[in-house]
Parts: structure tokens; sequence; C-alpha cells
């Protein structure tokens, strides 16, 4: 185990699928140099296929023995969506008055799939009890990453700092068992340098007191930041305190670092006439328990407590960090903290203040993590 | 002028020399380097005419079966893996030696383009950092702690980029990002294009697989190229190097001991879902020395291997695999021994069975597999011990287990 863990928690009753952070992502990381393809930030609609397709089935993670299960690497252009291009060359040229300007614009491929093809379908029958919420999703980070034990080369490891999981590239040689071992699919290929790439936890960003790309533009605000040791802070306290924030699929064993507060919010369902039916959940508590296992019946019900206690006496800790009053509280980074490793190792390097291992080789070390009880 | 005549005459000595030796079928596990005198280096190639005196040797190469790896489907691919037959060839002069490796592939294989799940076809040739004692060569499994190899690998990736490979960071952005259009846009891509290299060989140094690191220091001296012939299906792989370089100096021996590896991209081969060859003997024709290398990686088991075979069944196949029927209790506690005979020398096998400290597996990932240790680690040297205790003291039983050991391979694909 990593002497700290950096933890994120996400509120999917605020989520609103704007996808801001998956563009805040985009542009800091993934749209140059093969990266192209890869989501290291994706919101997909629950229920659906996500991204990629149907990676809930696709192995990885580890079974109850602890063993490391086998996994599938997705295929680009059928599990993950290649990006296409327009014709914008074509636009510049044509001819509107003489052909029909639709003609002109077209896409260079033909996509069968690609991240958010069945954003907002939801299950159930409009009105009366369909459903959907928004699920973001980012490399978890691991305590025990089916990645990094996947990987022959030992060229993922999770540092000791701060827990972020990273590829080194220099060891890495694109074999891809990394992504057959991960069972929620968040470690790419990239093919143009022939080596695997994830989510860095925008590792240059945090080391300057800064919260990663996809929480600072977040603007439903739903991303709290923070060391899952900082019990001022809103993350522990949203995890440990209140217990209302939980890992998802925490069942897959790898004891994920990223939080969500299960969705609350959804209306009541309608009978035939068209009326509410009183009490009734929409949103399928078995589902829930699928995605955050059995404790999200108590979250709920702490979620549900508080809000009532909020509104008949107009206080509730819980409420107030859930409506995400300022950034500084969300937020708890500490650019001292990795300014004082680097000071005590004399190491001068802005660019890299507390481990190069991400451009030079070393062995992982063994990790120890309990298992939950 | 002069140097075509000495190298054939040198060359035809070479044959004579080998014509002599007794038996009329070449000795199993040995290749016969021919001494030429150009061998050039960075661009060797199969059609170079070093290649017109060199014998070819016959080398068998085993599915890699030690450690599985975690991906279903390669693993379904190659569940019922045969070995394969290589045909080699060595050549080799004062300063550098060469090998050209044939083998059957029904398909051609590039990694090429924007995918993700596509495997090249490849090869590699291993040889040990020095071997002074011809029973204790490096494992097989890319070296051993305390005896390092050297790896050359070559894929047919068709083209690929180094991250910040030269430090060139305005080539780093996706063309939308530019502010170029049309012709402009065309001279951007392909400036990004000349940043891509269009072979993918590579030199490592290691002490047991997943130690394995890429030297990148120019101190490695070598080259390589793989070429497929449609019509036949058959990919000839070549490789050079300097017999002396920054890491090994083999310059010193009359024969060294070299080992193959070879990838089929078809069957989603890559790292260890491979086939692999065991030590194999070259013999630097003309050359003196090297004869105990021969004589141990080219003499047969003197054991029984029926009386090997109750003792192993007996003693190692709780923890080791056997075959499909003899399953160890778990897959993850010790090395699957079911291709053991293919791509182990005896004297591996015996120096195991008897001082298993010698070689340690590396194994899995100490995360993959909690409950079951395969080895013991010590957390603050990173020094690796066994769990296996020392199995048999007396020469006779070493003997009839390894005879049995050197049975268990896969069969040889027609």
């Amino acid at each position: 185990m990593s002497k700290r863990q950096l933890a994120m928690v996400m509120d999917l009753n605020k989520c609103i699928g704007c996808q801001t952070c998956t563009v805040a992502c985009k542009t800091q990381w993934t749209n140059r140099n093969g990266r192209e393809y890869m989501y290291w930030n994706n919101v997909e609609t629950y229920p659906g296929e996500g991204y990629p397709k149907k990676w809930m089935d696709l192995g990885g993670g580890f079974d109850a023995a602890g063993d490391l299960k086998e996994g599938v690497i997705p295929n680009i252009e059928a599990d993950y969506g290649v990006p296409w291009d327009f014709s914008y060359d074509e636009l510049a040229t044509f001819n509107f008055r003489e052909h029909n300007p639709v003609a002109a614009f077209h896409a260079d491929s033909t996509p069968t799939w690609g991240p958010n093809w069945d954003e907002d379908e939801g299950a159930g029958n409009f009105p009366s009890d369909n459903y959907f919420f928004y699920l973001p999703r980012i490399c978890n980070h691991c305590t025990n990453p089916g990645c990094l034990s996947a990987c022959p080369r030992d060229a993922i490891f999770k540092r000791d700092q701060d827990g972020v999981v990273l590829v080194d590239l220099d060891r890495c040689q694109g074999y891809r068992y990394c992504i057959a071992g991960c069972p929620y699919k968040k470690i790419y290929f990239n093919p143009k340098i022939s080596k695997s790439e994830k989510c860095i936890l925008c590792f240059p960003r945090i080391e300057q007191g800064l919260p990663p790309a996809c929480a600072q533009q977040c603007v439903g605000r739903i991303r709290f930041v923070g060391f899952l040791d900082d019990e001022e802070g809103q993350v522990h306290k949203l995890v440990h305190k209140y217990k209302v924030a939980l890992p998802l699929r925490s069942d897959y064993g790898t004891q994920p670092n990223i939080y969500y507060i299960p969705p609350t919010e959804a209306p009541a369902k309608f009978d035939a006439e068209g009326k509410i039916i009183e009490g009734s959940q929409r949103v399928p508590m078995k589902e829930l328990e699928t995605l955050f296992g059995k404790s999200v019946n108590d979250a709920i019900k702490t979620l549900k407590a508080e809000k009532d206690k909020r509104t008949k006496t107009g206080e509730s800790e819980l409420m107030d960090m859930l409506i995400a009053y300022h950034h500084q509280d969300m937020f708890r980074l500490d650019a001292n903290y990795y300014q004082d490793i680097a000071k005590a190792k004399n190491n001068t390097n802005p660019l890299a203040p507390i481990d190069n291992r991400y451009a030079k080789g070393k062995f992982t070390k063994e990790i120890n993590f309990k298992a939950n009880a | 002028m002069k140097t075509i005549i000495k190298s054939l005459i040198i060359a035809g000595l070479a044959t004579a020399t080998y014509a002599k030796s007794p038996a009329s079928a070449p000795a199993e596990n040995l290749i016969n380097a021919q001494r030429v005198s150009n061998i050039n280096i960075a661009n060797i190639s199969p059609n170079d005419s070093i290649w017109r005196s060199a014998k070819t040797a016959s080398v068998i190469l085993y599915p890699q079966t030690t450690i599985k790896l975690n991906d279903a489907k390669a693993n379904a691919a190659n569940k019922d893996n045969k070995a394969k037959v290589a045909k080699v060839s060595a050549v080799y002069n004062n300063s550098a030696i060469a090998f050209k490796i044939t083998w059957k592939d029904d398909t051609q294989s590039v990694q090429n383009g924007y995918k993700s799940d596509v495997y090249p076809d490849g090869f590699a040739m291993q040889v040990p950092v020095s071997f002074n004692d011809p029973k204790k060569l490096p494992y097989i499994g890319m070296g051993s702690e305390g005896r390092p190899v050297l790896v050359h690998l070559t894929k047919a990736v068709s083209l690929h980029y180094e991250p910040n490979g030269n430090g060139d960071i305005e080539h780093q952005i996706n063309p939308h990002n530019t502010n170029a259009f049309g012709s402009d846009l065309k001279n951007y891509d392909d400036k990004v294009n000349k940043l891509g290299k269009q072979t993918y060989s590579r030199a490592f140094i290691s002490e047991g697989f997943r130690s394995m690191t890429e030297i990148k220091d120019g101190s490695d001296t070598f080259g390589m190229k793989m070429v497929y012939d449609a019509k036949n299906k058959t990919w000839t792989g070549v490789v050079a190097k300097k017999l002396r370089d920054g890491e090994a100096d083999l310059s010193k021996y009359g024969a060294i001991p070299v080992s193959f590896a070879i990838w089929d991209g078809d069957k989603l081969n890559r790292g260890g879902v491979k086939r692999l060859s065991s030590w194999v003997a070259v013999k630097l024709q003309g050359k003196a020395g090297g004869d105990a290398l021969v004589k141990e990686l080219t003499s047969k088991p003197k054991g029984d291997a029926k009386a090997g075979q109750a003792q192993v069944e007996a003693m190692c196949a709780s923890c080791h695999t056997l075959s499909a029927a003899k399953q160890a209790t778990s897959a993850y506690m010790a090395p699957n021994l079911n291709n053991i005979g293919g791509y182990s020398t005896n004297a591996y096998l015996a120096e195991s069975i008897k001082d298993p400290e010698a070689v340690v597996v590396p194994g899995y990932n100490r995360n993959a597999h909690k409950s079951l240790a395969w080895y013991n680690l010590d957390a603050k040297t990173g020094k690796r011990t066994t769990i296996m205790p020392p199995m048999m003291s007396d020469d006779k039983s070493i003997n009839d287990a390894v005879a049995y050991l050197k049975t268990l391979k896969a069969e040889v694909e027609k």
C-alpha cells in the first residue's frame, strides 16, 4: 500500500452529463499522439453499454481467492470507437449551388460504436418507470491495481507519496496484459508509440497543489479531491465519517480509490393513468447494489436523513459539503507536501519533484493491503 | 577481390572441417558457425552473400508454458500449441556473429495502423553475458540473478514513435490543433511521420523475465531484419551483433550458447505468449575451445526416464504441473513443467533439483496471486529466495528425474 492515498469523490446526484470533464481531460492529455481514441475521463449513461462497450463483462480484476482473473482486450473500432474526421477540405472547395450540401460533409469512416453511443437511453418505459443516471469514470488508482498485477514487465507502479498509478513508458513494451487485467478498462493501448497509457490523475497539476483538470472544470462541482487520511478534508468525511461515498464495483477486488455518492433523487414511478406511485423507487436498488455494493442502502438512508435534517433544522454538515460552496474546501491538496519531499531529497527538478520513474525504470515493489471486512 | 577469394578459401576449409565430423546427421542442438570475412552488422540482410557458405541446423522452439498470462483470447488461441522447427544458420568473424533463422508462419502479422488488439510476428535471439561454466548457463527465461543475458528482439511493427524521443514538442500536437490547412497541413503531417521509426529492433539486458531493461545508450552494437516469404509462408530473420561490446565479451570462446524465440501475431503472441528454444551450442568453426559447452548441450540425459517419472510424480507434482493429466494443486504455485524438457538443458534441471536456490524463476507479479508466494522476497534488497526445498541429492535419482523431465514437451508441428 502506498503511504498516502489521493482519492476523488463524485456526487452522482449532481452530474448532468455535460462532458466538460471529458473535454478538459481530452484537451489536456488525449487529443494527440495516438491517444485520440482514449477517454481517460468519460461520462457514460447507466444503465448502458458504457465505454469501452460492455466493459463490465470484459474480465480482469481479482477473484475471491485474490487471483488475477483473465480478461479481454477491446477492439478499437467495435468496442472503443474510432474518432472519425469530417471532410473539411472538401467543404472549402464544394460547389453548394450544384450539389446537395449534405454530401459534402461526411465522416471518413463508418463508425459502429463510440463513447456515448447509447447516451440518455437508459432503461424502463417512458414515462412510467424509465430511468438513467450519468456515471463519470476515470482510472480508480486502485490500492490493488489489476493493471499493475498483470504486467509481466513490472512497468506499472503506484507512487508511495499519493498512490497515483502510472505506466513507466521506459519499461512498457506494449504487451497489453494490463488492459486485460484492469476490470474498469481504464488503461489503453497507444498504437502510435506501441505502449500502454492511462489517466495520470493530472499528477503534474497535483504536485503544484492544483486538482485534476476534470475536477477543476466540473460545472456541477460534483468532484471532491483530497487525501483519504486527511481527516479535515471533505473526501475523508464523505468516505469515512458519513460513509456516503462508495467505490464502484468493489467486487472486482482492486480496491478502487474513486468514490461515488449514489443517486438518490430520481422521481417516483407513474401508474397507468400517469399518477405518481407514492414511495416508489425509479432507480432499482438492485442495480445500485451491483454498482456500489450492499452498503449503498445505508448510504442512501444517511443522505435522505441528512436532507430531512437540513430541511427541518437548517443544519447539516453533509448537505453543506454536497452543496459544494467553495473549491478550496472541495480540493484539499497541498503543494508543500510534494515540495517538502523534493527538498528532503535535494531534488530541484520542478517537473518531477517526487518521483522520476515516469521516465526511468524501476522494479515494482510489493503492495500490501488489507481486504475490506 | 583478394578478400573474396580469402573468404571463399576459409569457407571451404570450414566446410571440410564440418564434413569430418563422424555422424552423418548433424547433432541436435548444435549450430556450426562458418567463418566469413565481412559481416555488415547495421545492414544485415537474409540476402547477404555471407549466408551462401553457412550450414543449416534445425532448432526446435517450444511453447512458453512456465507461467500463464491473463489474456483470455490469447490463452484460448494458444491452448494446444505445438513446437515449431526453425532452420538456423550462423556465420562469424573476428568481431561479429550473425544468425539467420527461418520458420513457418501461415499468416504474416504486422502491427500497423490505429489498432488496439493487433500483434506483430517477431523473433529474438538471446546470448549469455558470460558463461564460464557450461553447467551453469543463465535461466532460459531471459536470464537469472547473477547470470544476465543479452536479448535482441525485432517485431513486424510498421511504424512507431518514441514518446518525446527527439524532444520535439512542437510536432506532438494533433493536426487539428495546428493552424494549418491544405499544403501546410500536409507538410506538418510529413514532419510528424518523419519522427516515426520504421524498425522495431531493440537490445535488452536481463536477469530473469520481468527485469528485462532496454539498452538505450548504444553500447550494444547489433542489427536485425525480418522478411516474409508469402509464397512459402515463412519468415526469415537475421540478427548480427558485435562479439565484444559494452556488456559482453563473446570473442574469447570457441563455442557460445544461444537461444531463440518467435512470436505469432495471428495467435495474439507477445510478451510471454511465444515459442522459445533451449540453449543451443554454436560452434565457431576453426576456432579452438568450447568443446565442453558443445558436449554439455548436445548430450542426451543419462538416467532412466521411467524410474524418474515415478519419482517426479511423487515428489514434484503437487506444486508443479507436469502435463494436462498431472496438474498441480494451483497453477500459480510454481513453474508449470509441461514444456520444460523442450526449453531446458539437462544441467539446469539437475541443478534446480539439487539446489533450487541457484535459479529462482521470477514468477508472477507479487500482487497477482497473493495467496501463493512462488518465492520469498526480501522487501529491502529485492532478493528472491526459493520456497522449494532441495529434492534429491544422489546422482542416480537426479539423472533419472532429468531424463523424465526432458520428455515433458509439446510434440513438434508437422
